[in-house]
């Protein structure tokens, strides 16, 4: 039973982390309507930045991970300005767009591998401090983890209810055509959309990697998790999002109680393909009605 | 000279990979990341037949195709249900959920330590064990497959999948079933993965997880994509090409440890600029949705 409960609370942390992922993926996919797997590339980047500037230039921590996610939304924005954007501009489908995507994340992930080398680098070193309750041990940075990840969430559910921009960006999933139509700034719009998600997709990098460290590779888990968080909880849905990737972190963390972690994978896109045949609108998305679809 | 004939094989085996999956992603202009499952499951079970059961090669290759082919339904018929975004993930899910089994059910598949010692395909008493007669096993089954699948672009069933791809709707008005074409083209494409990987299994006499990962599924659906597909000449220009570019690459005298991560940042860098320059691929007649 105490392991059990250890095992949820570690579920609760990777929810978050999970979230972050969720929101960073899905602000791509649902507001421009593509399924952006460069999104797993500026995953890498950040992390890579914070190993390189604190390892070799051996600068302090607080100092490199702004700047690591700095880089990531810098990346982020690079990546658009080069690729997306151009070949939006040549009326590309979206495949061609996912394609591109693809070519990006790989070119990107094998450079990092070129410079660091293949193998996990890991930024602390030694054992982290924890605290004792009852029965389970929390780390400082699971607790790390559980504050970020969820003030994130929090804060980006605000900015949809309260800020116009983004809730501009939120309303363009539905009516791309209707941005030009009102005269907002469709350009300034994409930047936001992809420099929120690289923050997302940054803070969840660093703070999993002073964790457990990383490997140039670890991108595309990062981005199937994101992405299978959003489909079953729902595209159209934000909470959805959220709930989609504390079920996930759930169902895990069930998994390694009756089975083992190497099915971990197995749970992940078992739940994807249960939802996609049952509920392709996802879990948690509200009832819609026959002539909204 | 035995280094020429290696590559001559491994392009082989690469060209009934491309040419199936072409069926699904040409014709068809569905996406899919799974065609490595196929293959390992293919490899696998040729490898488990002979080994454990003791059947012989062709045996294990035709009930390999059988099994391949169940699996391939039973992926399909969830997968097809989707189109664009949602079909891609499907059976991306499938790609991870199929290769975690054949990673971890080490009671079955030895897991990570692979199978070694894999028996040298006998015809009719016959073993083959030198490389030029390798060479003319896998193209004589390189041919028939090729034969069978240009009969197949050729048939009705591929001129219905390439209206569907263009047009679903108006295909299905003139009574062309988009699912079960679709279906179709999905299980004799993973069929015909299954080949490749009983080929591929005993040639290299030791198989394990990583040669059906998901990049090699990627990097399948990178050769059609750079290639062209939807027609013969695409998926083989792109097989060629690519199976041919690290060996080429090769000759500059890049260092062992960085040599595969530069070939793998000149494929990402060349899915980029073809999608730039000419999104249906050098010969190919399918421009990409």
């Amino acid at each position: 039973m105490t392991l059990l409960l250890q095992l949820l609370v570690n579920a609760v942390c990777n929810a978050a982390i999970y979230a972050l992922l969720a929101i960073g993926f899905g602000l791509i996919y649902r507001s421009l309507r593509f399924f952006n797997i460069g999104f797993g590339a500026v995953y890498v980047i950040a992390s890579y930045v914070v190993i390189a500037l604190s390892e070799t230039f051996g600068i302090p921590l607080f100092a490199s991970i702004p700047l690591g996610i700095f880089a990531g939304i810098l990346s982020s924005i690079l990546i658009d300005r080069l690729v997306f954007s151009p070949l939006e501009g040549y009326g590309a489908p979206t495949g061609v767009l996912l394609v591109a995507s693809l070519g990006v994340y790989i070119a990107i992930v094998n450079l990092i591998a070129l410079i660091f080398g293949n193998e996990i680098k890991i930024i602390t070193k030694g054992m982290e401090p924890s605290f004792t309750i009852g029965p389970i041990i929390v780390t400082r940075i699971q607790i790390a983890q559980i504050l970020i990840g969820w003030t994130g969430a929090i804060l980006f559910w605000l900015s949809i209810r309260k800020n116009t921009l983004v809730k501009a960006i939120w309303a363009m999933g539905i009516a791309p055509e209707l941005v030009i139509a009102l005269g907002l700034p469709y350009k300034r719009m994409r930047a936001i959309v992809f420099s929120l998600s690289a923050l997302f997709a940054a803070a969840a990098s660093i703070i999993t990697t002073l964790d457990v460290g990383i490997d140039p590779h670890v991108g595309m888990g990062a981005l199937l998790t994101g992405a299978v968080a959003v489909i079953v909880g729902g595209v159209n849905f934000y909470w959805g999002w959220v709930s989609g990737a504390s079920l996930i972190a759930l169902l895990q963390a069930i998994g390694v109680w009756l089975f083992s972690a190497k099915w971990n994978e197995l749970i992940t896109f078992g739940i994807l393909i249960i939802t996609l045949i049952f509920r392709p609108d996802g879990i948690f998305s509200p009832k819609r009605r026959a002539e909204e679809r | 000279m035995n280094y020429i004939i290696h590559l001559i094989i491994m392009i082989a085996i690469y060209l009934i990979l491309t040419l199936g999956l072409n069926l699904v992603v040409g014709f068809g202009g569905l996406l899919s990341i799974c065609q490595a499952v196929f293959y390992g499951i293919g490899a696998y079970a040729t490898t488990l037949l002979m080994m454990k059961v003791g059947v012989g090669f062709m045996a294990a290759v035709l009930l390999s195709v059988l099994i391949t082919g169940i699996f391939a339904l039973a992926i399909g018929i969830p997968a097809l249900k989707f189109r664009g975004d949602p079909f891609v993930l499907v059976t991306l899910g499938f790609q991870a959920i199929v290769f975690t089994i054949l990673y971890n059910w080490v009671e079955l598949t030895r897991g990570p330590y692979g199978i070694p010692g894999i028996p040298r395909p006998s015809i009719a008493g016959y073993e083959v064990t030198e490389l030029p007669e390798y060479l003319i096993l896998t193209s004589l089954f390189a041919g028939v497959i090729i034969i069978f699948l240009v009969i197949i672009y050729r048939s009705p069933f591929g001129l219905a999948l390439k209206a569907l791809r263009d047009d679903e709707m108006a295909a299905e008005g003139l009574g062309k079933p988009p699912f079960y074409l679709f279906l179709g083209a999905f299980v004799i494409s993973g069929m015909v993965a299954s080949v490749a990987g009983s080929l591929y299994a005993t040639y290299v006499t030791y198989i394990d997880p990583t040669s059906f990962t998901l990049d090699e599924s990627i990097f399948l659906l990178v050769i059609l994509l750079v290639g062209g597909t939807g027609n013969l000449k695409g998926p083989v220009v792109g097989t060629v090409f690519l199976i041919l570019l690290p060996e080429a690459l090769r000759f500059l005298g890049l260092p062992d440890t960085i040599a595969p991560n530069v070939r793998q940042i000149l494929y990402g860098l060349i899915i980029v600029a073809f999608m730039f320059l000419r999104p249906r691929g050098i010969a190919g007649e399918f421009k990409l949705r």
